[in-house]
C-alpha cells in the first residue's frame, strides 16, 4: 500500500522487525544476567543499578553514538537495533531477578526435596512460574521498543517515524497522523499478543478455588 | 533407619543451629523431633537429604554416609513433605505426584500411572487429578504433598509440620490418613512439628529438642508423659500430661458394670425413675433421665478395634477413653460400646479410678 509517496508495508515491517529483534534478544540475555541478579546478591547490586542508569541515557545519544564506537555505518539499522537491546537488556535484568524472587520459597525448597538438579529448577519450576512477573516486564520492554523505533528516523533509519520526520518537514498533518497511529496501533497489537502469550503459558495461573 | 552421629551444625554467622545430635530413627517407625522454634528440627531433618550439610558429624541412612555421592540422586530416594505442601502451582495434580518417577527415569505414562495409584492411596478422588493445585483444599494439597512423597517409592520419609497449615479438624483427618497409611506401608518416618501433641499422637518414639539443638530427651510417647528427663521436657509436655498419659494405657483390666436399657418403641412406658440407656436394637441411642427426658450419650468408651477390625480410634479401649465416658455422660457411668458400636455395658467412674490407683507408672 504506497501513501505519502512511501510504501507503507514496508515501513510497518522495517518497524516491527527494528522492535520486535531487540526486545527478542534483549529478552535472551537478561534471563542470564538477571537468573544472576537473582542468586547473588553482590551481582544484584551491580547489575540493577547500572541496568537503571542504562535507561536512562537518551535514545538519540546511543543510536549516535554507538556508530562511533562500533564504527557500524551511521545510517545502519543495526544502531537502533542495539539501542533497543539495551533497553530491553535495561529493562528486563530487574524484571527477570524479580520474576524469579516471586516463586514461592515452598515451591523451590519441595523441587530441591525431591531431587531437581539445577538446571532442571530453573527451566523446570522456576521459569514457567516466573511467567506472569515476567509477562508484565517483557510488556514495558515492547511497547516502550516500538515507540522508540519512531527516535531512528531522525537519523534517517527508515520506520513508521519516517511518516511523522518527513510529514512535519512537508508541514503534512494527515502524514504525522497516520505515523503516529500507526506505530500505536502496532505497539498495541504486539502488546496483546505478549498478554496472549502470556496466559497462554500459564494456564495454572486463572484456577481460582 | 536414619542413623544421626554427633551431627553439628554451626552457621557463617556463629550461631548454632545443632549441637551434637546423636539419634537413631529405627526402620518402620515414626520418629518425632518436636521442640520450641530455633531448636534445629528442621535442621537436622534437613541433614538426611543434605539440603543442609552437617559442619560436624555424619548422617547415616541403612549404614551409609548421606554425604557419599550426589545430592539429587540422594533426594530421589527420600520422600519429603513440606509445610504448606509446596505443591508445584504450574501442573496439574497427577504430574505433581508424578515429579519423582519422571525424575527417576520412568517414562510419563508410566509415572502417570503410579501417581494415579498414589492419589488413590491416600484417598484422594481420581476426578481431582486434573485439577490444579490451587483448585483444591489445603487438607487436599497436604494430601497431594503426602502422595508426591510416597510416589517415588522411598522408603524413608521426612516430614516437617506438614500438617500445621491446616485446621484443627483437617489436622486431625490427616494424622489419622497417615497412621494408617504407615500401618499398610511400615516406612521408616522421620517427623518434624512444633506441637507436642501431634508428637505423641504420631510418634513411635519422640525426641524433644531444646534450643540450639541439644537432644533432651528421646523416648516413646507414654514414658516422655510419665517421666519427663527434667523440667524443660516436662514443661513442654504440658500441665495435664498426666491426664494425657492415660490415653497411652489399655484399661484391659476394667469391669463392665451392668446398666438398666430400655429398647426404643412407642412411648407409654413411663418415667424410669432412674437413669436409663435407651437402645436403638443392639446400639445406645440417648439416655433417658428418672423423669424420662432423653439426654445425649455423651462420648462412648469402645472397649476394641474399629467397626472394620483396624486400630482403635483415639483414645479408645485405653484408661482415657474410659474416664472420658464416664465425664462426659449425664448419668455419671460411662456407656461402652464394641467396635461394631453395639451396647456392651456401663463404665463406672469409682472402677476407672481404682485401676488409676493402681497404675504403676503414676
Amino acid at each position: 500500500m504506497r501513501a505519502f509517496g512511501y510504501d507503507l508495508d514496508v515501513l510497518v515491517v522495517a518497524h516491527v522487525l527494528l522492535a520486535l529483534v531487540p526486545v527478542l534478544v534483549g529478552l535472551l540475555l537478561a534471563l542470564p544476567l538477571g537468573w544472576w541478579a537473582h542468586r547473588s546478591p553482590a551481582a544484584r547490586r551491580v547489575l540493577v543499578p547500572l541496568s537503571g542508569a542504562l535507561y536512562t541515557v537518551p535514545s538519540l545519544a546511543l543510536i549516535v553514538f554507538i556508530p562511533v564506537v562500533l564504527g557500524t555505518p551511521i545510517l545502519s539499522p543495526v544502531n537502533v537495533g542495539l539501542t533497543l537491546t539495551i533497553y530491553t537488556v535495561a529493562l528486563l535484568v530487574r524484571s527477570v531477578a524479580e520474576a524469579l524472587d516471586a516463586v514461592p520459597a515452598t515451591v523451590t525448597t519441595a523441587a530441591v526435596a525431591v531431587g531437581y538438579r539445577p538446571a532442571g529448577l530453573l527451566f523446570g519450576v522456576q521459569l514457567p512460574l516466573a511467567v506472569p512477573v515476567l509477562t508484565a516486564g517483557v510488556r514495558v520492554a515492547s511497547v516502550s521498543a516500538f515507540s522508540l523505533v519512531t527516535v531512528g528516523a531522525l537519523v534517517g533509519i527508515q520506520s513508521l517515524g519516517t511518516l511523522m520526520t518527513d510529514g512535519f518537514q512537508q508541514d503534512y498533518t494527515a502524514m504525522v497522523a497516520t505515523g503516529i497511529v500507526g506505530s500505536v496501533v502496532l505497539a498495541f497489537v504486539f502488546d496483546a499478543l505478549w498478554l496472549a502469550l502470556g496466559r497462554a503459558l500459564t494456564p495454572w495461573s486463572r484456577a481460582g478455588v | 533407619m536414619i542413623e544421626f552421629r554427633g551431627v553439628g551444625k554451626r552457621f557463617p554467622d556463629g550461631t548454632v543451629g545443632l549441637d551434637s545430635l546423636t539419634l537413631t530413627a529405627r526402620e518402620g517407625e515414626i520418629t518425632v523431633l518436636v521442640g520450641p522454634s530455633g531448636c534445629g528440627k528442621t535442621t537436622s531433618l534437613r541433614t538426611v537429604n543434605r539440603m543442609v550439610e552437617p559442619t560436624s558429624g555424619s548422617v547415616h541412612l541403612d549404614g551409609r554416609d548421606v554425604a557419599e555421592g550426589d545430592p539429587a540422586e540422594l533426594r530421589r530416594g527420600i520422600g519429603y513433605v513440606i509445610q504448606q505442601a509446596g505443591l508445584f502451582p504450574h501442573r496439574r495434580v497427577i504430574d505433581n505426584v508424578a515429579t519423582v518417577p519422571v525424575l527417576q527415569g520412568l517414562s510419563r505414562r508410566e509415572a502417570r500411572a503410579r501417581a494415579a495409584e498414589v492419589l488413590e492411596r491416600v484417598g484422594l478422588d481420581a476426578t481431582l487429578a486434573q485439577r490444579w493445585p490451587a483448585q483444591l483444599s489445603g487438607g487436599q494439597q497436604q494430601r497431594v504433598g503426602v502422595a508426591r512423597a510416597l510416589a517415588g517409592d522411598a522408603p524413608v520419609l521426612l516430614m516437617d509440620e506438614p500438617f500445621s497449615a491446616v485446621d484443627p479438624v483437617v489436622r486431625v483427618e490427616l494424622q489419622d490418613e497417615l497412621l494408617r497409611l504407615q500401618a499398610d506401608l511400615g516406612k521408616t518416618i522421620l517427623f518434624v512439628t512444633h506441637d507436642i501433641d501431634e508428637a505423641i499422637r504420631l510418634g513411635d518414639r519422640v525426641a524433644v529438642l531444646r534450643v540450639g539443638g541439644r537432644l533432651a530427651q528421646f523416648a516413646p510417647p507414654d514414658e516422655l508423659l510419665a517421666a519427663p528427663a527434667d523440667d524443660f521436657v516436662a514443661g513442654f509436655v504440658g500441665r495435664d500430661r498426666g491426664y494425657r498419659r492415660l490415653g497411652f494405657v489399655p484399661a484391659t483390666a476394667l469391669r463392665l458394670s451392668d446398666l438398666p436399657t430400655r429398647v426404643e418403641g412407642p412411648d407409654g412406658a413411663g418415667p424410669p425413675g432412674e437413669w436409663t440407656v435407651l437402645l436403638d436394637g443392639d446400639r445406645p441411642a440417648a439416655w433417658l433421665g428418672p423423669d424420662g427426658a432423653r439426654h445425649d450419650l455423651g462420648s462412648l468408651y469402645v472397649t476394641d478395634g474399629g467397626p472394620d477390625g483396624t486400630a482403635a480410634s483415639d483414645g479408645a479401649g485405653t484408661l482415657r477413653g474410659a474416664l472420658d465416658a464416664t465425664l462426659s455422660s449425664p448419668a455419671g457411668r460411662g456407656v461402652a460400646v464394641d467396635g461394631e458400636g453395639r451396647y456392651r455395658g456401663g463404665v463406672d467412674a469409682d472402677d476407672v479410678l481404682a485401676l488409676l490407683e493402681r497404675d504403676p507408672a503414676r
